[in-house]
C-alpha cells in the first residue's frame, strides 16, 4: 500500500467515540474483487453460451472413459486366459481359505456362519434356486438377485475373489450345520 | 444545544449475556454427546429421545440460536443504544423480546428429542414455534427500528447497517423458507417440492448463515472490536464497499449447497460464481478488522479480549475464503458429504462467533458490573484451550473428510471400486471421530472456565441496570453536513426507512431471480411418467425417517459420478422428487446413500439391521430403533396427511384419501406376512413396517421407468404395491 493511500485522515465524525479514518480501499483487494468479477463472467460465458461441458455430459464423458479402459482389460485377460478361469472351480485349501475370508466379509450376514441360511436360502444341500453348478453359482454371484436382496457382486468382488467364494461355498455341500434353513429350490445332482 | 439526559438499558444486556453464555455451554455440551455417538452408538443411552438423528439438530438449533442469537441480541441491545444515543425504544418490547426468544429455545429443547422436525437444516421447528419466532423478530424489529427512529445522533454508524439487513433478511429467510401446510399441532408439510423445497431451503440454510451468524456478528466487530482496542476503524470507504457488495451477493449463493445435485445446470453455476465474488466482500470485513489493530499489536499481546477477537476475525477470514473454493465444482465433487463440511462450519463457528463472542463477554460484563474482570489469567487460558480446541476438532475432521471422500471415488486397475462396502470408508475415519470429540471436548471446557470467570467477575460488582447518559436532542436538519461526504453515502446513512428499502432490494434481487425460473419454467423439472405419489403406508414411513432424522446421516442423492452410479444405481433426477414434501436430498452421508434402496435387500434385512444395525452389518455405527417394532403407526392422522398433501398438489383420489387408513393396514399385512414367513413376527400396525415400505420404495420408480424404455433391461419386473 502506497503511502499516499493510506493517509489515516480521520474523518470528522465519531459514534459514541468510535472514529473512522478516510483510508482508500487497500488496492490488492479491489483488484481481487475485480478479478472474481471477470472470472465469473468468464465461467457463465464458458459453461453457458459457449457450450462447455455441464455435469450430464462431464458424466457421460466419464463413464466413457471407464468402458474404454474396461474394453482393454478384458481384452487382456481374455489373452491370458483369465475368462474361462473364472468357472473353473478350486479344491486346494488356499483358494477355499481366501474365499472364506470372502464369504465371511460379506455373505455371512444373510447365508449364515456356516452357509446354513438367514435372510438367504440354505448353501448347504442340495436344493438351489438358481442352480448348483459351478457356472450356476458364480452367474448368480455375479448378476445377484436385486428383487430378492441378493445385489449383483459384479461391482464388488474381483474375478478371482467370485471364483474362490463360489468354489468355497460349493465346498460347503453336506456339511450339515445345525440351524439349517429348510431347503429351498429344486434339488440338484443327488 | 440544549442536552437531554437519559439512561441506558443494561439489565437487558445483561439478560441476554447470561442466556448466551448458559445456552453456549448447554448447545455444544448436546454437540460432544452428538460426536460421542458417531463413533459409540450407545452413547444415546438407548433412548429415543437423546438419539443421534434427534439431538444433532437440538445441538445445531441450540449454537445458532441459543448461544450465537442470544449473542447477537446482547450485543445490539448494548450497542445500538449507544450509537443511537438512547434508551431501547420499549422496555416492554425488551422483555417481551427476552423471554419470548427464551421460549422458543425452551420449545426447541422439548420438541426436537420428541421428534417433531420438519426435517429443513436449521428450520427444523415445526409451525407454531415458527409462528413465534416471527412474531419475536418482528418484536425485536420495532423496537430496534423504534430505537433508530428516536436516536440522537444524525447517522447511523456502520454497525447499525448490518443490524438492519439482518433483521430484513432473515425475516423473509424464515417466513418463505417455513411456509408449510398443518396436519397436525406439531406436524406440517412444506408447501415447496422436490427440486424447489431444495433452492428454497439453501437459500435460507445459506443465507442463515450469512445473516445470522455473519452480518450480525460483522456490526458487533464494528462496534466492539474498535472500542477494545481504542483505535479508530481503518476505512469507512470500506466499510461502504464491503457491507452493499456482501448483502448483494450473499443472496445469490445458496445453490453451492447442492452442486452436482439435480438441480438445473444454470443455478448451479450461479451459486459457484457468486461464491467466488463473495471472497472480497467478505474479506473486507475481516481487513476492515485487523487493519483497525494498526498500532495496538502490542496490546493483543497482553489483553485476552483482544486476542479472542484477532483469532474471530482471522477464523472468519478463513472460512470465508475456503467456503467459495468448497463452491468450485470440481472441488465440492470431492467435498461434499464428507466432514469437510463439518469442519469447516466448526472453524466458522468455534473461531468467528464463538471466540468473538467471548471476546465481547469479557469486556461488557465488567463494564457494566462496574468492576474489573475477574481473572485476566483464566481469561487467557480460556483463550489457549478454546484455540488447542479449535485445532482438535478441525484438523481430524478435515483429515477424516478428505480420507472419505478419496475412498468413496478410488476404483482398482480393474474398474472396481476400491471401497464398494460404504461402511469401510465410516471405519476408516473412526479414529478421527474420537480426536474431533476430545478436541470439541477441549474447546467445551474452555467455555466453562469462561463463564466460571464471567459469573465471579459479576459477582464482585453490582450491575449497574440504569447507565446514565446525556446528549444533544437532534434537530431538524437545517445546518449543512459538514462530514466528507464519501460516495455520497452520508445521505443515506440518516435516513433509516429509505437505507431498509435500498437493504430490501438488494437483498431479494438475487432469490427472485434463481426462485421465478425454478418455480415456472417446465423444462427445469422434466416429468418421469413412472414416478407415482407414495402410498399411505409409505408416507407414513417417509414420516418416521423424518422424526428419526435419518436425513441427518443418509443423503437420498445419487451424483452423476462414475463412483456413485458404480455404488448406488443410477443418478438421481429432478423430476424423481416432485411428491417430495419436503424434500430428503440430505446434507451429509455418515452412512450410505438411500436413494436406490429399495428393493436392495429383502425386507427381514431392513428389520433385522433397524433392530440391531451390527446383526447385518457388523460394526455398524448406525444406532439401533427397538422402539419402531413397540411402537404404532398413528392411524387416525394418515387420511388428513393425505388430503394435506393433495391440497399441495400431489394427486391423490378422493378414494385415495377416504380409505388411507385402511390401505395403509391392507399394505402393512402383506409385509408383516412376508417377513413371518422369513421367521419374523411383528404386528402389522408396527412404525418399522410402514419404515420398510418407505425404504422399499425409494428410487424404484425410476427403475420401473427404465423397464418401460428399454426392453432389453429387465430387473424384477415392477408391481407397485396396488394401493
Ligand atoms: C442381503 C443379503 C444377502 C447377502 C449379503 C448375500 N446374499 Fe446370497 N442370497 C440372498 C438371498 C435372499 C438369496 C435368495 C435369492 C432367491 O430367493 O432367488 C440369495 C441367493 C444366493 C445364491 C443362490 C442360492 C440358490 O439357492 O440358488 C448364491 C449362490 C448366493 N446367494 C451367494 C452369495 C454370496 C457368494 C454372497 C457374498 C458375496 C452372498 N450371496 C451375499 C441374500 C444375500
Ligand atoms: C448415525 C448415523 C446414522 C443414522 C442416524 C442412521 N443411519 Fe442408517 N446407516 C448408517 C451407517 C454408518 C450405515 C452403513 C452400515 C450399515 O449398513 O449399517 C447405514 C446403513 C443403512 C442402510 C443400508 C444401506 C445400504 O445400502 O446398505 C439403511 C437401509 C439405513 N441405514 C437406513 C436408516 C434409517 C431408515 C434410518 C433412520 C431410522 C437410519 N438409517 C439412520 C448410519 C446411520
Amino acid at each position: 500500500m502506497s503511502a499516499k493511500r493510506v493517509k489515516d485522515e480521520l474523518l470528522d465524525h465519531d459514534y459514541d467515540g468510535i472514529q473512522e479514518l478516510d483510508n482508500d480501499l487497500p488496492p490488492w483487494w479491489l483488484y481481487l474483487f475485480y478479478f472474481t468479477i471477470a472470472w465469473s463472467v468468464a465461467y457463465l460465458i464458458y459453461f453457458h453460451v459457449l457450450g462447455g461441458d455441464l455435469q450430464e455430459a462431464e458424466y457421460l464423458a466419464e463413464m466413457k472413459a471407464a468402458e474404454v479402459m474396461k474394453k482393454e482389460l478384458l481384452a487382456e485377460q481374455a489373452r491370458q486366459g483369465a475368462a474361462a478361469a473364472l468357472t473353473t472351480q478350486l479344491t486346494d485349501d488356499e483358494s477355499l481359505a481366501r474365499g472364506k475370508v470372502v464369504y465371511t466379509t460379506h455373505c455371512l450376514a444373510c447365508h449364515g456362519a456356516y452357509g446354513e441360511g438367514g435372510v438367504g436360502p440354505n448353501m448347504t444341500d442340495e436344493y438351489w434356486i438358481h442352480g448348483g453348478t459351478m457356472t450356476d453359482v458364480v452367474n448368480t454371484i455375479l448378476n445377484g438377485v436385486p428383487a430378492k436382496g441378493m445385489i449383483s457382486w459384479r461391482p464388488v468382488l474381483k474375478p478371482d475373489e467370485i471364483t474362490e467364494v463360489a468354489s468355497f461355498i460349493l465346498s460347503l455341500q453336506g456339511t450339515n450345520p445345525p440351524n439349517g434353513k429348510a431347503p429351498e429350490g429344486e434339488k440338484v445332482g443327488g | 444545544m440544549a442536552m437531554e439526559t437519559f439512561s441506558y438499558d443494561n439489565k437487558i444486556v445483561r439478560n441476554f449475556a447470561f442466556a448466551t453464555a448458559i445456552y453456549g455451554v448447554v448447545g455444544m455440551a448436546v454437540g460432544l454427546l452428538v460426536a460421542l455417538q458417531i463413533f459409540e452408538p450407545a452413547a444415546n443411552l438407548g433412548s429415543q429421545y437423546t438419539t443421534f438423528g434427534r439431538i444433532r439438530p437440538l445441538h445445531t438449533n441450540a449454537v445458532i440460536f441459543a448461544f450465537v442469537g442470544n449473542g447477537i441480541f446482547m450485543g445490539v441491545y448494548y450497542s445500538l443504544q449507544r450509537l443511537c444515543k438512547a434508551r431501547m425504544f420499549s422496555d416492554v418490547l425488551s422483555k417481551l423480546h427476552f423471554w419470548g426468544w427464551q421460549l422458543i429455545i425452551v420449545s426447541a429443547v422439548v420438541t426436537l428429542p420428541l421428534g417433531l422436525t420438519t426435517s429443513k437444516e436449521y428450520a427444523e421447528l415445526e409451525w407454531p414455534i415458527d409462528i413465534l419466532i416471527t412474531v419475536v423478530w418482528v418484536i425485536f424489529g420495532i423496537n430496534m427500528i423504534g430505537t433508530i427512529m428516536k436516536r440522537r445522533e444524525k447517522h447511523m454508524y456502520v454497525a447499525i447497517w448490518f443490524y438492519l439487513a439482518t433483521f430484513l433478511t432473515v425475516a423473509m429467510l424464515h417466513v418463505v423458507n417455513s411456509l408449510g401446510l398443518p396436519v397436525s399441532l406439531f406436524k406440517s408439510y412444506s408447501v415447496f417440492a422436490g427440486v424447489q423445497d431444495a433452492l428454497v431451503q439453501w437459500w435460507y440454510g445459506h443465507n442463515a448463515v450469512a445473516f445470522f451468524l455473519t452480518t450480525p456478528y460483522l456490526g458487533l466487530m464494528y462496534y466492539f472490536l474498535p472500542k477494545a482496542a481504542n483505535r479508530p476503524v481503518f476505512s469507512y470507504r470500506l466499510s461502504i464497499i464491503h457491507f452493499w457488495a456482501l448483502i448483494f451477493i450473499y443472496i445469490w449463493a445458496g445453490p453451492h449447497h447442492l452442486l452436482y445435485n439435480a438441480l438445473p445446470d444454470w443455478a448451479q453455476s450461479l451459486g459457484t460464481v457468486f461464491s467466488i465474488m463473495l471472497i472480497a466482500p467478505s474479506w473486507g470485513g475481516m481487513l476492515n478488522g485487523l487493519l483497525t489493530l494498526r498500532g495496538a499489536w502490542d496490546r493483543v499481546r497482553q489483553d485476552p479480549i483482544l486476542k479472542f477477537m484477532v483469532v474471530a476475525v482471522t477464523a472468519y477470514g478463513m472460512a470465508t475464503f475456503e467456503g467459495p473454493l468448497l463452491s468450485v465444482k470440481s472441488i465440492n465433487a470431492l467435498t461434499h458429504f464428507t466432514d469437510w463440511t463439518i469442519a469447516h462450519v466448526h472453524v466458522g463457528g468455534l473461531g468467528w462467533n464463538g471466540f468473538l463472542t467471548f471476546g465481547i463477554l469479557y469486556w461488557l460484563i465488567p463494564r457494566i458490573y462496574q468492576t474489573q474482570l475477574y481473572s485476566v489469567k483464566l481469561a487467557n487460558a480460556h483463550f489457549w484451550i478454546g484455540t488447542l480446541g479449535i485445532l482438535g476438532y478441525a484438523i481430524p475432521m478435515y483429515w477424516a473428510g478428505l480420507t472419505q471422500g478419496l475412498m468413496w471415488k478410488q476404483f482398482t486397475d480393474e474398474g472396481f471400486l476400491q471401497y464398494p462396502i460404504f461402511l469401510e470408508t465410516v471405519l476408516q475415519i473412526v479414529p478421527m471421530y474420537m480426536f474431533r470429540a476430545i478436541g470439541g471436548g477441549i474447546y467445551l471446557i474452555g467455555a466453562i472456565v469462561g463463564v466460571y470467570n464471567l459469573v465471579l467477575t459479576a459477582r464482585q460488582g453490582t450491575l449497574l441496570a440504569e447507565e446514565q447518559a446525556s446528549a444533544p436532542a437532534l434537530v431538524a436538519d437545517t445546518e449543512p453536513d459538514t462530514a466528507k461526504n464519501v460516495y455520497g453515502h452520508r445521505w443515506i446513512e440518516s435516513r433509516p426507512v429509505q437505507f431498509l428499502v435500498a437493504t430490501l432490494i438488494a437483498v431479494t434481487i438475487g432469490g427472485v431471480i434463481e426462485f421465478v425460473p425454478a418455480f415456472l419454467i417446465k423444462s427445469n423439472v422434466p416429468t418421469i411418467e413412472s414416478v407415482q405419489p407414495y402410498t399411505a403406508l409409505e408416507l407414513s414411513g417417509r414420516d418416521i425417517y423424518i422424526r428419526e432424522g435419518c436425513n441427518t446421516c443418509h443423503s437420498q442423492q445419487v451424483r452423476p459420478f462414475r463412483s456413485e452410479t458404480e455404488r448406488y444405481g443410477e443418478y438421481s433426477k429432478p423430476g424423481e422428487f416432485v411428491y417430495d414434501h419436503p424434500f430428503l436430498w440430505g446434507s451429509k452421508r455418515i452412512g450410505p446413500d438411500l436413494a436406490r434402496i429399495g428393493d436392495k435387500y429383502p425386507d427381514a434385512w431392513h428389520y433385522n439391521h433397524m433392530i440391531d444395525p451390527r446383526s447385518m452389518s457388523p460394526g455398524s455405527l448406525m444406532p439401533p430403533y427397538p422402539w419402531l417394532a413397540d411402537q404404532s403407526i398413528d392411524l387416525s392422522i394418515i387420511g388428513k396427511k393425505l388430503s394435506v398433501m393433495k391440497t399441495l398438489g400431489v394427486p391423490y383420489s378422493d378414494e385415495e384419501v377416504s380409505s388411507a387408513a385402511d390401505n395403509t393396514m391392507a399394505q402393512a399385512r402383506e409385509i408383516s406376512e412376508g417377513l413371518a414367513a422369513s421367521g419374523i413376527n411383528v404386528e402389522s400396525d408396527r412404525e418399522i413396517v410402514a419404515l420398510i415400505a418407505y425404504l422399499q420404495r425409494l428410487g424404484t420408480d425410476l427403475k420401473a421407468q427404465r423397464v418401460s424404455d428399454n426392453k432389453q433391461y429387465k430387473p424384477k419386473p415392477y408391481v407397485r404395491r396396488g394401493y
